[in-house]
């Protein structure tokens, strides 16, 4: 168990560092400038993924109102940061807290609702967020949008772009490792436990209440901290933005990179976001449709849904359980062994269950 | 709801004037009984008889009517009144159940079903999880062991790692009746534990509440429709009928009693 986790966390850091050599890359000419902005706007929404795993896959609640917590998480931050000329830190730790309580609210609307209901009110609570930044001139800016810098830490080390998108990769990997914890211990089985059957969870001693704030505060702070952060890479952000739509995509992109899955969160995120931007568009004609990635991301979910429930993740783990399995079995041939037979497959499929889980 | 919370000694659960409607359905009609400490209790009654109300009443899935008292004496001894107290609360006490449709994580592998068991049981903080501090990791593979120690005991300790999807019915049985023993509960209520198992299985069921009985130190109450279970494995049985109490005593007596013959065990031939 120890030695699991211990490599699932290297695995997290060496994934994080691959992706901070991206400007490297870029700087060589390899790859194109317009990648760095592309594949930041990919973390960010898996942070915010993230989140909704967490309360999606793994506590079975519905939220539409990712989006407007995102917004209220960027307009905290570029206002304190940038009207108030307070530290950055402290933006992003208000752009936190105060939608975190906003979250705490709508968790105990959820012990009233369950499914449609509450993707409903959620919603409405996103749409209202989104009404106040369009009125809230003096803070939001207002249709015109508000702006907003880069990062300034500890008041004096100034990012640009490049470091800006270094900062998004480290939060990220912290990120995946806190989920990671979280996911894996008490609280990720009393998660698992309420999805699975409120009754056995409740007589378990698992606190619907607790439990149920408890998710939602948590996709609340990382969809406001993605929101933030979303704010000080773009530098701009425009009441516009924070439709349903950006919700529907975060919830695209947990469902087809895989529900309950680490990196999953990470791979729909390349898939639902950066894939149209990156090769779509190049596609003479077909590139030129307008909304095309929503077309591609519907067509995903129906696929995923119907051929890979548990995300595209599982194409990863499933291929490799494929070779794993060829080698046992000759394995098994070779000291053709009745009872053994069954072993190795057994351990293969409890490897790829695992993988799965990180 | 009485104030009084008097029980005999050797007593660890008392339910007295327990009632409850649903509309003007009287599900459980001022039922009283009690069950002494390392009893093996049954619960019998035909279809519809009020058998799993009577549970959900004690564990307060239900809230009961007024009047109603649901008497336990907790693992530290106190006799307190359950009635009122979070469905949540109850498994602090030392009361535990399993359900009728075991009620298991499919996507979970089995120890981590067994996990949840403990769950009140951890008490490290959520921040030193988050972190997974050294109190924390060291919390988690102590109950990780506890686990496993369980599961030896109940023989499933090879498929600790296989997810519960998948296991046929009778290890989904056993990983229910593993995640109860997590708690070290006083009292385990069985909802129907020998439903869809086959002979051979019911067979080692009733031997492994034996030992559950015997090294968990605890009392069992179980509703049953399979008679030759109950009336092997019971210490003594309470029968009722549209939520009314009819009778209770040991199998014995429960046999002879002319009432219960012809309400619950139909024929001679199938009484014995």
């Amino acid at each position: 168990m120890n030695s699991k986790s211990t490599k699932t966390y290297l695995s997290y850091i060496i994934f994080g560092v691959v992706l901070a050599a991206l400007p490297l890359l870029v700087s060589t000419g390899i790859i194109k400038t317009s990648w760095v902005g592309i594949i930041g706007g990919t973390i960010i929404y898996a942070i915010a993924g993230l989140g909704l795993n967490l309360l999606l896959g793994y506590s079975g609640l519905i939220s539409l109102g990712t989006a407007g917590f995102m917004g209220l998480g960027a307009y905290i931050s570029a206002y304190i940061s940038g009207d108030l000329g307070l530290p950055w830190e402290l933006g992003m730790l208000l752009a936190i807290v105060i939608p975190l309580a906003f979250g705490i609210l709508i968790g105990l609307a959820s012990l009233r609702m369950e499914g449609l209901y509450l993707g409903i009110v959620t919603l409405c609570v996103s749409e209202i967020l989104r009404k106040t930044f369009d009125e809230l001139e003096p803070i939001t800016g207002g249709f015109s949008g508000k702006k907003a810098d880069f990062p300034t830490l500890f008041g004096v080390i100034e990012l640009d772009q490049n470091t800006t998108y270094i900062l998004l990769v480290v939060v990220l990997v912290l990120l995946m490792i806190l989920t990671y914890n979280l996911a894996n211990g008490q609280l990720g089985r009393a998660l698992h436990a309420m999805r699975g059957s409120q009754v056995a969870a409740q007589a378990m001693g698992v606190s619907l209440l607790k439990y149920r704030l408890i998710a939602f505060a948590l996709a609340t702070a990382y969809a406001s901290l993605a929101g933030a952060l979303y704010v000080h890479f773009i530098r701009f952000v425009y009441p516009s933005t924070w439709t349903l739509s950006v919700s529907l995509v975060i919830m695209a992109l947990v469902v087809i990179g895989g529900l309950r899955s680490i990196f999953g969160t990470f791979i729909g995120a390349v898939i639902v976001y950066a894939l149209p931007d990156l090769l779509l568009k190049n596609i003479p004609v077909i590139g030129d449709i307008n909304g095309l990635s929503y077309i591609f991301s519907g067509v995903l979910i129906i696929l995923v849904v119907l051929f890979y429930p548990g995300g595209v993740v599982n194409l990863f783990s499933s291929i490799g359980n494929k070779f794993k399995k060829n080698d046992s079995s000759a394995a098994t041939l070779a000291t053709a062994a009745d009872a053994a037979g069954e072993t190795p497959v057994a351990a293969a499929t409890t490897e790829g269950t695992e993988a799965s889980n990180e | 709801m009485s104030n009084d919370l008097t029980m005999e000694q050797d007593e660890i659960l008392r339910l007295d004037h327990l009632s409850i409607n649903f509309g003007g359905l009287k599900a459980v009609d001022d039922l009283s009984f009690s069950i002494k400490d390392k009893e093996i209790f049954g619960l019998i009654g035909p279809n519809g008889a009020g058998k799993t109300t009577v549970f959900n009443c004690i564990t307060q899935f239900y809230r009961p009517n007024e009047g109603s008292s649901v008497l336990f004496r907790t693992k530290s001894g106190e006799v307190e009144q359950l009635v009122g107290q979070p469905v949540h609360n109850i498994i602090r006490k030392g009361l535990v159940r399993t359900f009728q449709n075991v009620e298991l994580i499919e996507e979970l592998p089995i120890i981590d079903n067994v996990l949840i068991g403990a769950h009140i049981d951890f008490k490290s903080s959520g921040l030193a999880q988050a972190l997974r501090l050294p109190s924390a990791r060291r919390e988690e593979a102590e109950m990780r062991e506890k686990a496993m120690e369980v599961l030896e005991f109940m023989g499933i300790k090879e498929l600790a790692g296989e997810l519960v999807g998948g296991q046929p019915y009778g290890v989904r049985k056993k990983v229910e009746m593993a995640r109860t023993l997590m708690c070290e509960p006083k009292l385990i209520i069985l909802d129907e534990p020998a439903a869809g198992l086959n002979d051979i299985e019911t067979q080692q069921l009733a031997e492994s509440i034996y030992q559950v009985r015997d090294k968990y130190n605890c009392t069992i109450l179980l509703v049953e429709h399979d008679m030759r279970l109950v009336m092997s494995i019971c210490d003594r049985i309470c029968a009722i009928s549209f939520g009314k109490y009819l009778a209770c005593g040991t199998p014995s007596e429960m046999q002879n009693d002319p009432k219960v013959q012809e309400a619950y065990l139909g024929e001679k031939e199938t009484a014995q």
